[in-house]
Order: structure tokens, then C-alpha cells, then sequence
């Protein structure tokens, strides 16, 4: 049964989903959704996700959207997947379910405030908000600090003081990696003192090598072309 | 094994899963922790829960908090619950997941910040911000509408084209039942217009009666403290 991912390397979850694929040696076709050409907008996409937004997935003729759902899905369904990244202990999964809920209005609320509000709003002709922007970096600071101290309390690597990861680990650190795209010092200020956030990545890096730094490879690019926007946009 | 619930009944999620226990004959402690009299900043209840929010569970030794992962956990480790709440398959459960996790950022993020900037806020004697309610009523707006022309499909009384409710269909009514603490002109311009969800909040209220009812008892006296409070505020 044929596995198509509808992806933008530029979104978070969208990377989220391909390295676990591919970390997991699930066979898929990418269908990149090019966010900036506003390609989620096209009817076509809208059959595959009424809610226009990526990733997206169609297995089969099984359509699923929001990344979460999709990487519970993709764990469960695919045989060959090790139980670390969504374990059938009931227990185990339930802190998996409290740790993604809770990204979604903290880290990743936070980050895409942030990040829209500094740059990306100008890839698609909107005006940056700094008021926005500060609120953002606000709540994206205080969740890195409680996954400084609750989230990576334990005695293993991972989330939740697991020794090896789950599919939080992978959604989480896609999430904070978009800070590749920001200058250095905002970077560096904002993830300044974490250090056990900082080893959390690199394990999670290691832990899905070389597919991790593969799929971030295009950030560098995404950077550049921010700081041009921005340069374009502080002339008018 | 010993269950406790720390809830507040005038938080939706709290509702959610109070009515999901007694729905399936679940026996728990209900421990009130009363947000207006901010007793979900105190230390022992940051204990229970380190983020300081309701609702939470004590469940032997094992803690939990954000109220999908508790729904989840709660349907999969009492035996009794029936399997229409959140189905084995794992197709009809990923889309389940959809639908909690596109909750967050949609009706739950618009409703909150609706009812919290009309209704709430000035009560508290806290500011209230129109622009943010504004904000909220459009997202909730848009949210509704969604629900009416994806999430409820054809003539199948539940959410995703079930016939049963699921996990999510309380979740989302129970949310959307915080309309109660606006005025009566508002909520009938904002979900007057949705016949196809004023039907399924009645369909999901019949599915867990009388549960529903007794727990959503209090609204109106909520309500009419809030209006009481906003007068007593602005007299100040």
C-alpha cells in the first residue's frame, strides 16, 4: 500500500514525519507542498487537506493530517517500527500524549509567533508584528526552560527520562531546530543556559543520523533567503 | 486502585472528563481545585501537576495532566469502557487524534480567547483585551465552520462520520458549551447559524445523560456571578 508524504522541508512537522520515516526504513513517495508559492492553496491540495496546511499524508486511499496524529499512525501502523518511539505500555504512552499536547500551546505556539513575526510573515507579503514577535519568544522561552527542567527529568536522554526516543523527541526538536533559520545572536540568546536542551537535540541527532541532518540541510538556504526578505523589506 | 480527578467544573476539559467517568461507570475522587481562588498555584497542587493547570489525575502513583492524553489513558486502562469511545483501529483512531490535536490551535485557542476577554477577564478584575477577544471570536468562527462542513459529516450524529461518540466529540462539545458564559445575543450570533452543531451538542448530551447536564449545571450560575463581578468591578 503506497505511503505519500505532502511536506514543505521548511515546516517543522513536515521534517518531523520524513526522519521518522526514513529512520524507521518506511518506503514513501515525498510530494513537496512549497509553503512560499502558496501551493497549499490549490484546490488539488485541498482534496488531500481541507485544512491547506502540511504535512499531510495519503496511505493508500486512508487520508490523515496534523503531524501528531500522523506519527501515532505511521508508529502503529508499520510493523517494523521499534516500540521506544511510541510504546504500547499505557503508562509510557500517556506521558508521549501529555508531552505533545502540551507543545502545542507552548513550544510550538511560541515558536511559530516568534519566527513568523520576525521573518516568515514577509515570505508571504505580510508585514512583521514585533509585539507579536516578543510574545512569541516569550512563550518560546518559557517552554524550553520547562523542558529544561520537567520534560528532560530522568535519568535517559530523551523526553520524559526515556533512554531511547519517541516520536515527542523527533516533533520536539524539529520544532526548535527552526531556529536555524534566525540570526545567530537571537538564536544564541534564546537558547542560551539550556544545556541539557542542547544535549537533548544532539541525541536526537544521533539517535535518527544521518536522516536528522539530511533533512535539515536546507536551513542554511532558508536563512539566507530570510535575510534578504528582510533586507528587501527595511528599504521600503 | 485509587482514581482522583483535580478539576474545576468551570474548566471545559474538566467537564470533559468528569462526564466521560461517570459515562462509564469509572469511580473516582473528585478534588476541586477552584481556579478563581487561584488555588492551581499552590504548592501541593503543583505537586500533582508542575504546569499548574486543571485538569490532572492521580491514578494509583501515576500522575497525568492535559486532558486528551488523560481521555486516552483513562478509555484504554479501564476495561469497561466501551469501544466506540476510542476505537482499536488504527485508522479510525488516528482520526481521532486529527481532530484533538487540530482542537488546540482552532476552537480551544478562539474560544479561550473569546470568553476570556468578554466574559472573564473583567470579573477577575483583570484587563481585558478586545482586540484578542475579536481575535478569538474569529478563530472560534472559523472553527464552527469547519466542524460544520468537515468534521461532521453527512448524516452521522458524531464527530468524523461516527455513529457512536468518541473521546473527541466531548472534548470539542464541551468547549463549545463555554458559550454559555457569554450573552445570550453573542452566543446566538456566533453558533446560532450552525443547525448541524446545535444537533450534535444535543446528540452528545443524550449520549452521556444525565452526566452531561449535572455536570454543565453550574454555567448559569457561573454566568450570572461573572455578570455580577464585571458590574461590581466597574463600579470601582
Amino acid at each position: 500500500m503506497e505511503l505519500k508524504l505532502y511536506v514543505d522541508r521548511l515546516s517543522q512537522p513536515s521534517r518531523a514525519v520524513l526522519i521518522f520515516c526514513k529512520a524507521n526504513e518506511i518506503e514513501f513517495e515525498e510530494v513537496s507542498i512549497k509553503l512560499g508559492k502558496l501551493q497549499h492553496r490549490s484546490p488539488e491540495y485541498a482534496e488531500i487537506n481541507p485544512m491547506k496546511q502540511v504535512p499531510a499524508i495519503v496511505h493508500g486511499d486512508f487520508k490523515l493530517s496534523e503531524s501528531h496524529a500522523i506519527l501515532i499512525y505511521l508508529a502503529s501502523a508499520f510493523p517494523g517500527v521499534a516500540d521506544h518511539w511510541y510504546p504500547a505500555d499505557v503508562h509510557k504512552r500517556a506521558k508521549i500524549h501529555s508531552v505533545l499536547d502540551w507543545h502545542h500551546s507552548n513550544l510550538r505556539r511560541g515558536s511559530l509567533g516568534y519566527h513568523f513575526n520576525t521573518g516568515i510573515a514577509l515570505a508571504f507579503g505580510l508585514p512583521l508584528d514585533p509585539k507579536a514577535a516578543a510574545e512569541g519568544e516569550k512563550l518560546l522561552s518559557a517552554s524550553l526552560a520547562t523542558i529544561e527542567s520537567l520534560w528532560l527529568e530522568g535519568d535517559g536522554p530523551f523526553l520524559l527520562g526515556n533512554s531511547q526516543p519517541s516520536i515527542a523527541d523527533i516533533a520536539l526538536v524539529c520544532e526548535i531546530m527552526q531556529l536555524e533559520v534566525a540570526d545567530e545572536k537571537d538564536r544564541d540568546r534564546i537558547l542560551a543556559g539550556h544545556k541539557r536542551v542542547l544535549k537533548w537535540i544532539e541525541d536526537t541527532k544521533n539517535a535518527t543520523a544521518p536522516y536528522f541532518d539530511e533533512f535539515h540541510s536546507l536551513m542554511p538556504f532558508a536563512k539566507e533567503k530570510l535575510k534578504e526578505l528582510k533586507a528587501q523589506a527595511s528599504k521600503q | 486502585m485509587e482514581l482522583k480527578l483535580y478539576v474545576d467544573r468551570i474548566s471545559q476539559p474538566s467537564r470533559a472528563i468528569l462526564i466521560f467517568c461517570k459515562a462509564n461507570g469509572i469511580e473516582f475522587e473528585e478534588v476541586k481545585i477552584d481556579l478563581a481562588k487561584k488555588q492551581h498555584h499552590f504548592p501541593e497542587f503543583a505537586e500533582v501537576n508542575p504546569m499548574k493547570q486543571v485538569p490532572a489525575i492521580v491514578h494509583g502513583d501515576f500522575k497525568l495532566f492535559e486532558s486528551h492524553a488523560i481521555l486516552i489513558y483513562l478509555a484504554s486502562a479501564f476495561p469497561g469502557v466501551a469501544h466506540h469511545w476510542y476505537p482499536a483501529d488504527v485508522q479510525k483512531r488516528a482520526k481521532i487524534h486529527s481532530v484533538l490535536d487540530w482542537h488546540h490551535s482552532n476552537l480551544r485557542r478562539g474560544s479561550v480567547g473569546y470568553i476570556f476577554n468578554t466574559a472573564v477577564a473583567l470579573a477577575l478584575g483583570l484587563p481585558a483585551n478586545p482586540q484578542a477577544a475579536a481575535e478569538g471570536e474569529e478563530l472560534m468562527s472559523a472553527s464552527l465552520a469547519k466542524l460544520d462542513s468537515f468534521w461532521l459529516e453527512g448524516d452521522a450524529p458524531f464527530l468524523l462520520g461516527n455513529s457512536k461518540p468518541s473521546i473527541a466529540d466531548l472534548a470539542l462539545v464541551c468547549e463549545i458549551m463555554q458559550l454559555e458564559f457569554a450573552d445570550e445575543e453573542d452566543r446566538e450570533r456566533i453558533l446560532g447559524p450552525h443547525k448541524r452543531i446545535l444537533k450534535w451538542i444535543k446528540d452528545t448530551k443524550n449520549a452521556t445523560a444525565p452526566y452531561f447536564d449535572e455536570i454543565h449545571s453550574i454555567m448559569v450560575p457561573i454566568r450570572e456571578k461573572l455578570k455580577e463581578l464585571k458590574v461590581q468591578a466597574s463600579e470601582k
